[in-house]
């Protein structure tokens, strides 16, 4: 009993420790250099030469906490959740979540069963908001003389997208071929790179907890370097396919000044793929 | 004394500076945290491969003497040479400590969240997927 005190005691201590380095960023108050910027202004989201860096992606699992709430903060920035300690609430324990009831259903599924069927679990990549919350490094690279940014991922199954920044619109009806990371454009507001994405596929989900989405998914990200070692979060999940009107969610994602981008190929030994029943106790991959 | 109080405090930086840990699917669905485990053996075999790096130890029940291979699941080899390890950290024939959180299956399997090497009594961080932070 005593053992199991200590165990509680320290978990919650370990928790809060986490929180306060997820909300606060030890690398925010060790690099507030002011974010670079090209020779012509526009803000470097990247490197800059002669150094190293990369973006350190958090390890961002639900979502539904990273709704900046009337002061601005989110649910995970105010402090751990009740569901912490006590499991998952499925989408009842998410009032600022607008789910459609069949969104609602499938999440509360995925709640029950902790995310047994990720996508992510089969080394398939994440679509949308959740390239920004797969906890592995990520580099931006921008080529403003082609109109173009690219974004490239370690983890997240070693994916890259591209950006056009040359003021193309998405296409339209058929052209617009459904994919896992979708159709982006992209903008400067100001020193705000904003990124509009359409055209996903429905193979992925939001987050690791699972909140669903469908095809008629469109994201708006707004990426802005606050400083040096901060570059801000935000994209807009407009779904009503899955949700009945669009939401928003925040976070920082701090910069890893000595890091490098290495390989990641996920498919190499996937033992969970494996291993994976379905609910009736069948192998998941047997029956191919 | 205050050397002592700088490393804890040194430890407790690099174990935060080590989290969020690498995931790569649901622990959760896999792994039960509530059973933790600590078993010592002797290193049988090491794949050292994505998207997680699994060693198996010859564990010896004490009371039986009965032997059991176990296989423990750390993080991606990236994650784990982020964390101070190489394809060499861990040898054929090394006796370790592991500890770390059983599978849900009931089979000789589990989570690594540490490993200590008897040789030199270091503690290394598993890269493990074991932090459900939201």
């Amino acid at each position: 009993m005593r053992l199991m005190r200590i165990a509680i005691a320290s978990s919650v201590i370990v928790i809060a420790a986490l929180w306060t380095a997820d909300a606060q960023g030890p690398a925010t108050q060790r690099t507030a250099e002011p974010a670079p910027r090209f020779a012509d202004g526009t803000p470097n989201l990247g490197r800059v030469p002669g150094e190293k860096g990369v973006w350190d992606v958090p390890y961002i699992q639900n979502m539904g906490l990273r709704i900046p709430g009337p002061d601005g903060k989110t649910a995970a920035e105010r402090g751990p959740a009740p569901s912490e300690s006590g499991g998952r609430g499925g989408g009842k324990a998410e009032p600022d979540v607008p789910f459609l009831p069949w969104a609602r259903g499938i999440y509360d599924y995925n709640s029950k069963n902790n995310s047994k069927y990720d996508p992510e679990g089969f080394c398939l990549p994440p679509g949308g908001p959740r390239l920004m919350a797969t906890p592995y490094p990520m580099e931006i690279i921008q080529q403003p003389e082609h109109k173009r940014i690219f974004m490239v991922f370690e983890g997240a199954t070693h994916i890259w997208r591209e950006i056009y920044m040359d003021g193309r619109p998405h296409p339209q009806g058929d052209s617009l071929n459904p994919t896992y990371l979708g159709h982006s454009v992209g903008h400067w507001d100001h020193d705000t790179l904003v990124v509009d994405v359409a055209g996903f596929n429905e193979n992925t989900w939001l987050d690791y907890y699972g909140h669903p989405h469908t095809d008629l998914l469109h994201v708006v990200e707004r990426f802005r370097r606050l400083n040096k070692g901060t570059l801000h979060y935000e994209a807009l999940i407009d779904d009503p396919g899955a949700y009945s009107k669009p939401w928003t969610v925040a976070w920082n994602i701090p910069w890893s000044a000595d890091g490098e981008l290495t390989e990641y190929i996920c498919q190499e030994n996937n033992r969970y793929l494996q291993k994976l029943t379905d609910d009736f106790g069948q192998s998941v991959i047997s029956g191919r | 004394m205050r050397t002592r109080v700088l490393a804890a405090a040194t430890g407790i930086a690099l174990l935060l500076a080590a989290a969020p840990a690498i995931a790569h699917h649901s622990f959760s669905a896999e792994f039960d945290a509530s059973k933790p485990f600590k078993l010592s053996g002797v290193v049988t075999k090491v794949e050292w491969q994505n998207p997680h790096t699994i060693f198996y130890l010859d564990v010896t029940d004490e009371r039986t003497k009965k032997v059991t291979n176990w296989g423990f699941e750390m993080g991606s080899p990236n994650g784990l040479m982020r964390n101070g390890w190489t394809r060499n950290t861990l040898k054929i024939g090394d006796m370790v400590t592991v500890e770390g959180s059983l599978a849900r299956d009931g089979s000789p399997y589990g989570n690594a969240r540490a490993v200590v090497l008897a040789s030199t009594g270091k503690r290394l961080f598993a890269a493990s997927s074991q932090t459900e932070v939201q």
